[in-house]
């Protein structure tokens, strides 16, 4: 089970004293966030990709090829990189990029994004959201899988003997998540080249996001990438801890009241209730986490969302060590011991190369 | 005998509402129409007052909760729509328009649908023609031509007013019952049983 954690990369006022961080603040943040989660002990950093304001991370490479340099194991994520409206030549070359410079420790989380108005901003419209994540991704596929390629699609301009460099790292693709909350075309997708597939929980109740989850399940097997519990999945998560519950609700109810997404809805309580949202102590964390397991099938990745509507660097700092010290290992213990031996660990660099040098030397034998 | 699922929905806001008494005998003459054609007619009412607080959050969340989010499936399940709203500044109320905002894209296309109003002056009555009516044609639903709306006076004793409301009512649950009765049953197509193969999606269709 891979733990991490995923940052919107919001800058919003903190609540409780009106106070915004700047821009330059914010990304230092990230960054800092980025290498406590390493300290910790967590496996993976995902940033989001935004291009308006107020998010910060509209170059994604940028910022993980900093926090690689300065990390040595953790997992370098997206959540998510826009498949619909960056040239998926463009993602090609950058990812291939940082996962030289990363050693491997690469992967992406694709999806569409919604707001509406980026579609035209890079010369696209969102009604072809579908479309798009579809064609720009069999582009991408190619451009890592072959070293010549030759194309024409319906979206971008053609290519005619086009190679994206630098080529991957070992000849090895990252390891590709399709993301989507509510669009069953994404899971289908995943679950037809066998990628992996990941639901943002955080928004959604956990009746839809069983459907989801089982939906591409069902498809990862009928396209014979092995049985539907080998699946390789992974889910969002949004927690805010303290020792005593109710310090915690007191605690975190004005960022919860207020945030950008959900704020001045439903009650902290009815969302809890609702979503993967966890306000509590670390135990009840831990409890809801596991429930996931229950709800999906054995998974093989958890991010949670911690900096977020305005919460301050020292407080996400002060929550990362409470992960890191009480929470992960439990569930890692946990979820190890609930797994059977079937189910996969979520591909990463090695275990991908590993597997591509025992199918070369499969195949030296049959011939 | 063949049954049909009749969905109810009204916005009403007092308790007890004339909007909500409007909905009930829309419903039980469309009811009792289908079985003088031999179709028995499930009803279910959808008060939307009960769903003010879930309605708002799933506009602000963009998921519903869970009893709205039943609501919802009731109305996409139905073979025919029974739609209900007071008049509020010469249109539907909030809560109407909250409503089907939130319901799924698609869900009423070609849905047969029967389209009332109530108001505190027949002055109103073209509310439901001009704010209303456009309303479903842009859903795409299968609008009845006779939209049935009620002023206080038709609630009254006055012999040929109160009448008409009961003729309207008849004329209109006629109609809905028609376009119900000819159609086959709504069988509402899932995309989590029945997902569009990948290579139909690679070939752009």
């Amino acid at each position: 089970m891979q733990l991490g954690i995923f940052s919107v990369g919001d800058v919003t006022p903190d609540p409780t004293n009106g106070r915004t961080p700047t821009e330059a603040e914010r990304i230092k943040a990230m960054v800092t966030i980025a290498l406590k989660a390493e300290e910790v002990g967590l496996d993976v950093f995902a940033t989001g990709e935004h291009h308006n304001p107020p998010f910060v991370p509209s170059s994604p490479t940028t910022l993980l090829g900093f926090v690689a340099a300065r990390t040595k194991r953790l997992e370098l994520s997206t959540g998510t990189t826009l498949i619909t409206t960056n040239d998926p030549v463009k993602i090609a070359e950058d990812y291939a990029m940082l996962q030289h410079l990363a050693d491997g420790r690469v992967d992406l989380m694709m999806g569409r994004g919604n707001t509406g108005p980026v579609y035209p901003w890079f010369g696209q419209d969102i009604r072809n959201g579908i479309a798009l994540a579809v064609e720009n991704y069999a582009l991408l596929r190619r451009l890592w899988r072959e070293d010549v390629v030759d194309w024409e699609g319906r979206f971008r301009t053609p290519l005619q003997s086009f190679t994206s460099t630098p080529r991957p790292l070992d000849g090895v693709p990252p390891f590709v998540w399709h993301a989507s909350i509510r669009s069953p075309e994404i899971a289908e997708q995943a679950a037809y080249y066998g990628d992996g597939f990941f639901h943002n929980n955080i928004f959604w109740n956990k009746e839809h996001v069983q459907r989801m989850v089982e939906l591409y399940r069902t498809r990862f097997e009928h396209y014979g990438h092995g049985a539907a519990d080998q699946a390789i999945v992974g889910l969002g998560g949004q927690v805010f801890m303290r020792k005593n519950s109710q310090d915690a609700v007191r605690e975190f109810r004005p960022y919860f009241d207020n945030a950008p997404v959900y704020g001045h809805g439903p009650s902290l309580e009815d969302f809890t209730d609702l979503t993967a949202l966890t306000v509590g102590s670390p135990q009840q964390v831990i409890e809801k986490t596991l429930s996931f397991r229950e709800m999906a099938g054995d998974y093989q990745r958890q991010l949670f969302l911690m900096d977020h509507a305005g919460l301050p660097l020292k407080t996400v700092l002060e929550q990362l060590d409470i992960l890191g010290e009480e929470v992960v290992p439990v569930l890692r213990r946990e979820f190890a011991a609930l797994k059977p031996a079937h189910v996969p660990d979520a591909p990463t660099h090695a275990s991908l190369l590993a597997a591509a040098v025992s199918e070369t030397k499969n195949e030296e034998v049959v011939a | 005998m063949t049954s049909r699922r009749i969905a109810v929905v009204s916005a009403g806001i007092s308790v007890p509402s004339s909007t909500r008494l409007l909905a009930d005998r829309l419903a039980a003459a469309t009811a009792s129409t289908l079985r003088e054609r031999g179709v028995d007619a499930d009803v279910d009412v959808i008060e939307l007052r009960d769903h003010g607080h879930e309605l708002v959050d799933n506009v602000l969340t963009g998921f519903p909760g869970p009893s709205l989010a039943a609501a919802l499936r009731l109305v996409t399940d139905a073979d025919g729509l029974i739609a209900v709203t007071p008049t509020f500044s010469a249109s539907y109320n909030g809560l109407f328009k909250l409503f089907f905002d939130v319901l799924e894209p698609e869900s009423l296309a070609g849905k047969p649908a029967l389209i009332a109003a109530t108001g505190g002056t027949g002055r109103h009555s073209l509310a439901l023609e001009h704010a209303v009516r456009p309303l479903f044609a842009y859903l795409r639903a299968l609008v009845a031509p006779t939209s049935v709306f009620s002023a206080p006076e038709d609630w009254g004793a006055g012999g040929r007013t109160a009448q008409s409301l009961d003729q309207r009512i008849a004329r209109a649950a006629g109609e809905l019952a028609d376009l119900v009765a000819v159609r086959p049953a709504q069988k509402a197509a899932d995309p989590f049983l029945e997902p569009t193969p990948f290579e139909q999606l690679l070939n752009g269709s």
